[in-house]
Formats: structure tokens, C-alpha cells, sequence
């Protein structure tokens, strides 16, 4: 099957036939692409799975523990952010390892209290169990919803 | 304790994808050769290797499809590039480099999911970077860049880019660990990353190759960037304004200092000289221009007797077998790899460092390559990540996409612990 | 499923995993690199697109197409040796429309090198020929070249009203036909069009003045003033400034002393303070000069660029700066930009119609495009003194040149220039002017190098000139 002279007889077959093949290509692409949309709901999963789904609720709102790494305080990079000058900059960092969440005194001045105690080193989080933060209370709460541990 | 399951997507789909594209382009290249042994090797190579690929993919790790089907896609369509320039000889190298990084994705993968332990083990990244900046200034001949083992050249350069990537990432908590000498407070790991930047540099000043170093420079500087974002109040204007000077301060003083060569570059005009120090650049050039929008069909290109063509210039070459649009399409392609992080955020700082650095090695490596090629910048050796011929670069590049993986899908249980628990 | 996990765990908040902000900047990072390089590989694709023909041309892959004049009389071809041409074929338009050596870089092919490449990047080679249609008149611009006789100079002619360059030529000019194998023994000047370079304007500079008194005092004022000329006069500062007529003009209204082209008479207006110093600088401004070293915008014929006049004003009362205002010492213009000021005068707004020199490109794919109206240069000076000057010019014209144009109703200002060529010095001569006929309306500018008063005059060339582009303008 050669079909060289039928090109050389016919320029544009060839060009009409790259065009295809590209677009073709390019449509795989994309639906590889559109796939990674529905990755994402499954990361999320995931993610809710080594979390084991556990959230901060403080004063009516609720934080979500989106990050192996949530950073507490008064800077504005951190994720859970308060303003008041009772809250260090770096106050306190929340890090998930090992299927456990686990909070730690990052030079706060004011320090971090878990249940009413006043940590030192880094504590492991449960259900239920109270954070203080400057004037802040927090409690660890489980949420519900698809992929969490029960 | 029960386990609501994760539907996966389906696998089977989206390697049906891959091999619909790639019969497609083998497809086009029978139309060009007819239906030959060679065409029917090449088919059977790359068809079966997406086979094999997706089911090693099974066994490692089922998540992140889309950093490891694109790979497959990348990788087949450049195995396909590269043994029809000029006519058809399966490119046997490039396909089991191909292969090469496709299980240094999987490896690096391994190594690096889990943050955590990533960074724990930033010492031995350190030193293995000193090891390679070693290797090239002691086993490379004649101040180049290789090491020739006389089977096989090696390029250690190349594995520095992702080591560099791997020490560039930090963790917020490294960030918090200030150290003091004399009354100046600083973080050590920020210091160790301008240390070796400036190995770095030095070492490309020695080397009297000068290509790479934009690569190095923009992983620092995003690396950077990134710290600033974590603990800083707010980039200031003020501080902006500063960084941008010392940027053009930078950039001016290395215009002024550059090497002699280097000056050459800038300033030549490659048509004034077609066929001396433009040779290159006028045959790509005038090779994109002949094969307009659609190429003159896989085989049929002239490029491929120019020095380079498979390497540096390899943009211009697809350009004049493939068309520009493909061309285009593929660099698109090849960027869908770092833009996978856009679809699924990473979960640690660790991990969104590393994903910026690699998407910061990609980018510029094809901004070098394919701006340099086309003369809107400086000509300067360097790769296009997967596409170009050359074994170093095509396994780094690997090793690269497999931090992406794990900035997608992260492990932070260590399985067997937590199976020991129960 | 919903139903049922809230009927077990009531109390139970709705799960939120959603990745911080903090997770997000890298992502933000990320789409801000990949933007800016989708950004980068556009304007590349746009690049190759449209500088493919060029590639194509350079390394000698296809050829280039015609240049042709405003009747289709080839002034460049590209696609053959221009040897098949008859011989003088190309040697008045030589250093305007250029060719691809890339001995000139200012020329009309130079400037359109992609446009004029035959090769189209959808299309392919078998594309048909590009090629440049142009404003020139190639009979009266050899009719022009020829009347310079021996003597070395430039003219330029535009159609006022509709912005048409009609003639353009210099002196001495290469013969692209005969390539470059003698390029040491060249004339000096042959490979650069000397109409767009700024030369000493000599007394035409006084209509710039004039304009000048003319916004800032009022017309009829200005008309009025007397001054006395006595052969020379010195000013303020002690320098003596000389008339031509060594034993004076006595004393003169402005026309007079416009018609005599009179040295003291426009150096006492320029002392006189009726017209500040600051007033002429503004309207030189708006004319497009650089005063005083200031950046003045370079002007732009279809890609050719032309250097901007240039003076030096600092105090009434200075030699320099009296002298800089009657077109000698520091003061350049080019006969570009005095042709455009003619037009601007001529058709009485102080606003001049954009010339151009490419009426139409056509794509190596047979595509024509129509350059006809480039539209109106920015104010330059006010109607009342466009007016004012058109008076006096033409009044000028009447009563010197009128064996010159004889039969043409036409104004201008002629100037002798003293210039002074590294040492050597010499008198260039100049002539300024416009003619309001219909069947010619075109402003021009002459200039002969080194004019001997046995020579060819300027107003000889002029005549050339309009009897040639006579009837061609209203095609």
C-alpha cells in the first residue's frame, strides 16, 4: 500500500489527513484532561480518608483540615487566622502523620492549651478534645460525608 | 472499622485514549512509508509499551492518572518523532530512555509521597548534590559536561536539576527553625539553597556553559517566592520593588560580565552569517517555514543532517515533518504535566514546593529551547523535557514528573504501620 | 445516602476537605508560569507565521517580488536578475525603494522584506507574486532625476491633497543593476535617500519663523512691522549678521522683506521680543522639531524612518539663536519635512495630509490590500498663519518666479544654505514651495548641492517637476 503518488497527485490529502490525525490526538488530550477533573473529586476522597474527616469548629465556624500542614495565628498566611494580638504570628501548626492529627506549640507566647493543659510537645488530637488559643476556643469535630473512616 | 471504596477511574478507558492517539499517528506514518516491517515494529513497540505501562501502573500506585497517562502518551509520541526524522529507523535508545524515566516516575514517586520523609531525608539530598557537583567537576573531560563511560555518556548535570528541586522545596516547620550566628538570625535551609545556587553558578562559570543556569536560577527564585508567601505579613510594595532591582541589577551585571561567548550570541545576527555561528538557527527556521501548518509528512524532513536536530533544534524538526500545529499541540502537551497541580491542589508545603520547582525546570527548559531555536532568545543547549533525544535529561525529566505524581497523590500513612495497628 | 447518615449521626457536620490557600498558592504560581509562556508560544506562532516568507527568502528558498510605480513600471524585481532591465532602469529610485543586498536598510523594500518574500506559510511556494504597488511616478521621477544635470541634491514631491509621494529622488544614487562590486568607489551618499535626511534649510527656515510670528503676534500685525536693513546689523550681543545685499534693503514691510529674503529684518523680529522666544519654540515643537536637544518623534514614511528637524534656541538676544531661526548654524531639516510643511500651508489648515508611498500590497496568494488614506498629520500650526504664510508665499511667487512657473499658481520660498562639510565649505540652494493648480496640487522641496549661480536652478527643476506630475494626480 503506498500512497505517496497518490499525494503527490493530491497535496491537500495529506494535509487534511495531518489535520485529522492532530485533532484526533489533541482530543484524546483532552479528554485525559477532563479526567483529571473527576481525579480531583477522588483526591478529595482521599484526602478525607488520611484526615479521618476531622475538622476545627471555633465560635460557629468551621475550619476545615484541608493540609497535612495548617498553620495557626495572627499571620496572614496562615489558614486558620485570627487577628487579635493574644495570638502569636506562629502560633501553633497542625500536622497530620500516621493517620494522626497533631498539634504543636510553634513559639506562641501565650502557648497552646489542649483540654485545659498547657502542651510542651506535640500532642495528638481526638475527637471532641478542646484547643484553646489565645482567647479562642476550638473543638475537634468529625464531619460527615463520603470517604471518611467510620 | 469500614472503608467506604474509591471508584477509581477507569483505567482501561484512558489507556484505550493513549492508544487511539497513538494509532492515529502510526496511522499517519503508514500513509508516508506504506505499510512496511519498520512501520509495523515501530506500531507493535509503542502499542504494546502503553500496554505494559498501564499495567506496572496497577501495581504501584492507582491514583494520579493523569500525570502517568499523559507520560505515556508524551513518551510514545516522542518515540514516534523520533524514529521518523529522515526516514524511518526505530529510535532504540530514546525508546528505552522512555522507559527509563517512565520507572524513574514510578521510583521517585515512591521516594517521594510522603513528605514528610522527603524532607527527613533532605541531608542525603544535599549530598548527593555535592556528589554529582563533584562528579562534574572532577570525571567530566575538558570542562564539558559529560562523562563518558565509554558505552554510554552520562550527563550528571541533568540529575542535579531534580536534586535541586527535591533541596529548593521547604516545609513551613523548616522555615520556623531560626538559628543565630554573631546576632543575625536566619534559616539555615535558606541559606543552604543560596549556597548551592551558587555552586551552582560557579561551577557553569567553570564549565563555560551558561545553558542551564536560567533553570537553576528560576527553581531558586520560585523557591524563594514561595517563602516569601509563607512568612511574610504581605509582599510589600516596597519589597517588590526591591526584589524587580536586584532581578535587573542581577540581569544587567551578568550582560556586562557575560563571557565572550555569550556576548557573541547576544548580539549576532544569525542571517548576517547563515553559515557559520546562524548555521543552526537558519536551517530551523527556515525548516518551520517549509513545513507550514501541516508538515511535509513524517520522513520527509531535511533537517535532520543539522547538528542537533534531535536535540536542540528537535521543536523545528517535528515542525517540518509534523507541522507547526502539531508542534504547538505537543509542547501543550508536555505542559500538561506541571498544570496537573492545578486540578488536584497539593496537600503539603513540601509537596506544592516541588511541584512549582518542577514547573519551573519544564517552562524555562522549553522556553530556552524553543525561543532559542526560533531566534527570539539567546541559542542555548538545552532539552525540551521528553521530546529531545538524550538519555540524562530524558531520566531526570522522569524523576521530575514523578514529583508531581506525589504532589497528587500523597501518602502521609505509613501502610504498614498502620496495618501493624490494627 | 445523605437521609441516612443524618438519621445516624445527626450532629454530625457536612465534611469540608477543601485544600487551604495556603496549598493553592503554588497552583497560582504554576497557572501564572503556564500563562505566561501559552502568552510567549503565541506571539511565537504569530512570528513564524508571519516572518516564515522572509526565512524562506533569506536562504534562498524562493525568490522576492516587483516593486512597481503608480503606472506598473517595475522599480524593483526580485525574481529575476535585474540585469534583464534595460540599462538606467533603476537609476533614479535606487536608494528609495532599495533592494534585498542589505547594503540599505532604509528603503521601501528593505522595510517590506516578509510582504515582499514569495512564499506564503498556508500556501506553500507555488503561492503566486508578491509584490509592492507604489506612489511614484517613475516617468517624472527620471524626468526630475536627469534635470539635476551634473549637480547632486534631492527632490521630493507630494500630492497635498490626497498624500501621495509622486516624486522622490537623490543624488548621486546606485544603480542596483550594477551591484555593489564597486562599493569603494562610489560617490559618497549614493546608497542613502538624501530627502530624508536632515540638511542646514538656509532662508526656507524663515517660513517656519514666520509661522511662528504669525500664531503669536497675529497676521496683520505682523504684516505691519518695518524694520531697516543697511546690508548688516548687529544685534544685542554685538554680532554682526549679513545681509546678501551688501548695500541693504533700506526699509521693509514683511512681504518685502520675505521677498528679499532679508537676514536683518527677520534677526531684528527675532530680537524685537513682539514674538517671544518661547512661542517660536513652541510652534517648532508642534512642527516637529527638536529644540534645544529635546526628543522630537522621528517621522515614518511606510516603515522608512526620517530624522526630525533639529535647532537651537536659547536667547533673543544671541547670535546662535537669531542665526538658528533664519535656517543656518545648528538648524536641520530635512526636504521631508519642509515638503510636509507645504503641504500643510497649502491647503491652509496648518494640519498636513499623511504621505505615504505604498498604495497597495499584494499577497504572495494574490491578495491585494488597498493602502489609499494614511490621514492627517497632528496640528502643526494654526489655520490663520497656514493662511498668512500661503498669502506671502504665493504673492512670492508672483512677483520672482514668474517665468519660472510660468502658468502654474504656485507659492514658495527659496534659501541658500551655508554649510560647512567638515572644513569644507559650500552653499547649498533650496526651494520650498506648493502649487494650488488642480491638475497639479503637490508641495515639494528641492535641493542642489553646491549650486554655482551658472548652474541649474532650483526653480528650473521645480518646473520640471510640475510639468511632469501635471495631470497625473487627478488619475
Amino acid at each position: 500500500m503506498d500512497l505517496t503518488p497518490l499525494f503527490e497527485q493530491y497535496p491537500f490529502l495529506r494535509e487534511a489527513a495531518t489535520a485529522f490525525v492532530v485533532i484526533f490526538v489533541d482530543i484524546c488530550a483532552l479528554v485525559i484532561l477532563l479526567a483529571a477533573g473527576r481525579e480531583r473529586r477522588r483526591g478529595d476522597r482521599g484526602w478525607a480518608q488520611e484526615s479521618r474527616g476531622y475538622m476545627l469548629a471555633c465560635e460557629g465556624t468551621l475550619y476545615p483540615l484541608g493540609a497535612a500542614e495548617i498553620l495557626i495565628g495572627r499571620h496572614p498566611a496562615a489558614d486558620i487566622r485570627f487577628s487579635d494580638t493574644e495570638v502569636s504570628r506562629f502560633h501553633a501548626l497542625l500536622c497530620l502523620s500516621g493517620g494522626k492529627w497533631q498539634i504543636e506549640d510553634i513559639g506562641a507566647q501565650n502557648g497552646v492549651l489542649v483540654n485545659g493543659r498547657r502542651i510542651a510537645k506535640p500532642c495528638t488530637l481526638h475527637q471532641n478534645d478542646a484547643i484553646q488559643i489565645g482567647k479562642h476556643r476550638m473543638t475537634v469535630v468529625k464531619g460527615s460525608g463520603k470517604g471518611v473512616i467510620e | 472499622m469500614t472503608q467506604t471504596k474509591i471508584k477509581p477511574v477507569s483505567h482501561p478507558f484512558l489507556l484505550l485514549l493513549v492508544l487511539i492517539a497513538h494509532s492515529a499517528m502510526m496511522l499517519l506514518v503508514a500513509l508516508s512509508f506504506g505499510v512496511t516491517p519498520e512501520v509495523v515494529k515501530l506500531a507493535c513497540i509503542v502499542l504494546t509499551s502503553d500496554f505494559v505501562g498501564s499495567i506496572i501502573l496497577q501495581f504501584v500506585q492507582r491514583e494520579a492518572c493523569t500525570v502517568d497517562t499523559v507520560l505515556l502518551l508524551v513518551l510514545g509520541m516522542s518515540t514516534i518523532y523520533q524514529s521518523c526524522f529522515g526516514g524511518l529507523e526505530f529510535a532504540t535508545k530514546h525508546f528505552a530512555f522512555g522507559v527509563g524515566a517512565f520507572l524513574m516516575c514510578q521510583a521517585s514517586y515512591v521516594v517521594t509521597r510522603n513528605p514528610y520523609r522527603a524532607e527527613r531525608l533532605k541531608p542525603l539530598w544535599y549530598v548527593l548534590f555535592f556528589v554529582l557537583i563533584a562528579a562534574i567537576r572532577f570525571l567530566t573531560g575538558s570542562r564539558g559536561l559529560w562523562i563518558d563511560l565509554g558505552f554510554i555518556t552520562i550527563q550528571p548535570s541533568e540529575f542535579v536539576k531534580p536534586v535541586f528541586v527535591l533541596i529548593c522545596a521547604s516545609s513551613i516547620r523548616t522555615q520556623l527553625k531560626k538559628s543565630s550566628l554573631l546576632g543575625i538570625h536566619f534559616v539555615p535551609d535558606n541559606l543552604l539553597v543560596i549556597l548551592c545556587t551558587g555552586v551552582i553558578a560557579v561551577l557553569q562559570w567553570w564549565c563555560r556553559d551558561l545553558g542551564s543556569l536560567p533553570t537553576f536560577l528560576a527553581v531558586a527564585g520560585f523557591a524563594f517566592l514561595l517563602r516569601f508567601c509563607y512568612l511574610r505579613e504581605k509582599i510589600s510594595v516596597r519589597l517588590m520593588v526591591f526584589l524587580i532591582l536586584c532581578v535587573c541589577a542581577a540581569a544587567v551585571f551578568a550582560w556586562k560580565m557575560a563571557p565572550a561567548y555569550v556576548q557573541e550570541r547576544l548580539h549576532s545576527d544569525i542571517w548576517a552569517d547563515m553559515s557559520g555561528t546562524g548555521y543552526q538557527q537558519v536551517k530551523a527556521l527556515t525548516a518551520i517555514a517549509e513545513g507550514g501548518w501541516f508538515g511535509k509528512g513524517a520522513g520527509n524532513g531535511s533537517l535532520v543532517h543539522v547538528a542537533a536536530s534531535r536535540t536542540d533544534i528537535v521543536f523545528s524538526t517535528i515542525c517540518e515533518e509534523w507541522g507547526l500545529f502539531t508542534a504547538m499541540m505537543t509542547v501543550i502537551l508536555v505542559l500538561f504535566l506541571p498544570a496537573s497541580i492545578l486540578t488536584v491542589p497539593p496537600r503539603s508545603y513540601y509537596h506544592s514546593g516541588l511541584a512549582v520547582g518542577v514547573a519551573a525546570v519544564f517552562m524555562v527548559q522549553m522556553t530556552l529551547n524553543i525561543f532559542g531555536s526560533c531566534n527570539l532568545i539567546p541559542f542555548t543547549g538545552v532539552t525540551i523535557p521528553f521530546i529531545s533525544q538524550g538519555g540524562s535529561s530524558m531520566l531526570a525529566s522522569g524523576i521530575l514528573a514523578g514529583f508531581l505524581k506525589a504532589a497528587q497523590a500523597p501518602v502521609l500513612t505509613d501502610r504498614s504501620a498502620v496495618k501493624g495497628g490494627k | 445516602m445523605a437521609k441516612k447518615q443524618q438519621k445516624t449521626r445527626t450532629n454530625a457536620p457536612q465534611l469540608d476537605i477543601s485544600a487551604p490557600a495556603s496549598m493553592r498558592r503554588a497552583g497560582k504560581w504554576t497557572a501564572l508560569l503556564l500563562s505566561c509562556f501559552l502568552a510567549a508560544l503565541v506571539y511565537l506562532g504569530y512570528t513564524l507565521i508571519s516572518e516564515a516568507p522572509l526565512y524562506m527568502a533569506k536562504s534562498g528558498k524562493t525568490t522576492y517580488g516587483t516593486v512597481c510605480d503608480r503606472n506598473g513600471d517595475v522599480l524593483f524585481d526580485g525574481s529575476q536578475p535585474l540585469t534583464n532591465y534595460a540599462p538606467g532602469q533603476f537609476a533614479d529610485v535606487g536608494n528609495l525603494i532599495g533592494d534585498t543586498s542589505g547594503q540599505m536598510s532604509n528603503t521601501v523594500v528593505a522595510k517590506h522584506l516578509p510582504e515582499l518574500a514569495n512564499y506564503s506559510f498556508t500556501y506553500g511556494n507555488e503561492a503566486g507574486s508578491a509584490s509592492l504597488t507604489t506612489t511614484l511616478s517613475h516617468a517624472a521621477n527620471r524626468a526630475v532625476y536627469y534635470a539635476f544635470g551634473e549637480k547632486n541634491g534631492a527632490a521630493i514631491a507630494y500630492n497635498w491633497k490626497t498624500g501621495e509621494i509622486l516624486v522622490c529622488v537623490s543624488r548621486p544614487c546606485v544603480d542596483i543593476a550594477q551591484g555593489y562590486a564597486n562599493l569603494e568607489n562610489m560617490a559618497p551618499g549614493s546608497l542613502l535617500c538624501k530627502a530624508f535626511f536632515p540638511t542646514v534649510p538656509g532662508s526656507t527656515q524663515k517660513v517656519s519663523t514666520l509661522l511662528a510670528a504669525y500664531e503669536s503676534a497675529g497676521v496683520q500685525a505682523v504684516n505691519a512691522l518695518e524694520y531697516t536693513c543697511e546690508g548688516k546689523w548687529t544685534n544685542a550681543g554685538g554680532d554682526t549678521i549679513n545681509c546678501h545685499q551688501i548695500y541693504g534693503h533700506g526699509t521693509q514691510n514683511l512681504l518685502q522683506g520675505f521677498e528679499n529674503s532679508c537676514n536683518p529684518y527677520f534677526a531684528q523680529l527675532v530680537q524685537s521680543g513682539i514674538v517671544p522666544l518661547s512661542s517660536i519654540i513652541g510652534t517648532y515643537t508642534r512642527m516637529g522639531y527638536s529644540v534645544n536637544g529635546q526628543k522630537a518623534n522621528p517621522l515614518n514614511l511606510d516603515g522608512i524612518t526620517i530624522s526630525p528637524a533639529s535647532t537651537r534656541l536659547s536667547d533673543p538676544q544671541n547670535f546662535e539663536t537669531q542665526w538658528g531661526a533664519l535656517g543656518q548654524g545648528k538648524t536641520l531639516v530635512s526636504p521631508y519635512q519642509l515638503m510636509l510643511w507645504q503641504g500643510a500651508i497649502a491647503n491652509g489648515t496648518g494640519s498636513a495630509v499623511q504621505p505615504y508611498l505604498v498604495s497597495k500590497k499584494t499577497s504572495p496568494t494574490g491578495e491585494t490590500v488597498d493602502i489609499a488614506f494614511h490621514g492627517s498629520t497632528p496640528q502643526m500650526f494654526t489655520p490663520a498663519a497656514a493662511q498668512g504664510v500661503k498669502e506671502i508665499e504665493t504673492q512670492n511667487a508672483a512677483d520672482h518666479y514668474y517665468v519660472s512657473f510660468d502658468g502654474y499658481n504656485c507659492g514658495c520660498k527659496s534659501g541658500t544654505a551655508q554649510v560647512n562639510d567638515n572644513g569644507r565649505e559650500y552653499e547649498n540652494s533650496l526651494l520650498a514651495g506648493f502649487c494650488l493648480d488642480d491638475r497639479a496640487p503637490v508641495a515639494f522641496c528641492i535641493l542642489i548641492e553646491e549650486r554655482n549661480s551658472w548652474d541649474v536652478s532650483t526653480a528650473q527643476i521645480a518646473k520640471v517637476l510640475l510639468d511632469n506630475v501635471s495631470g497625473i494626480c487627478n488619475e
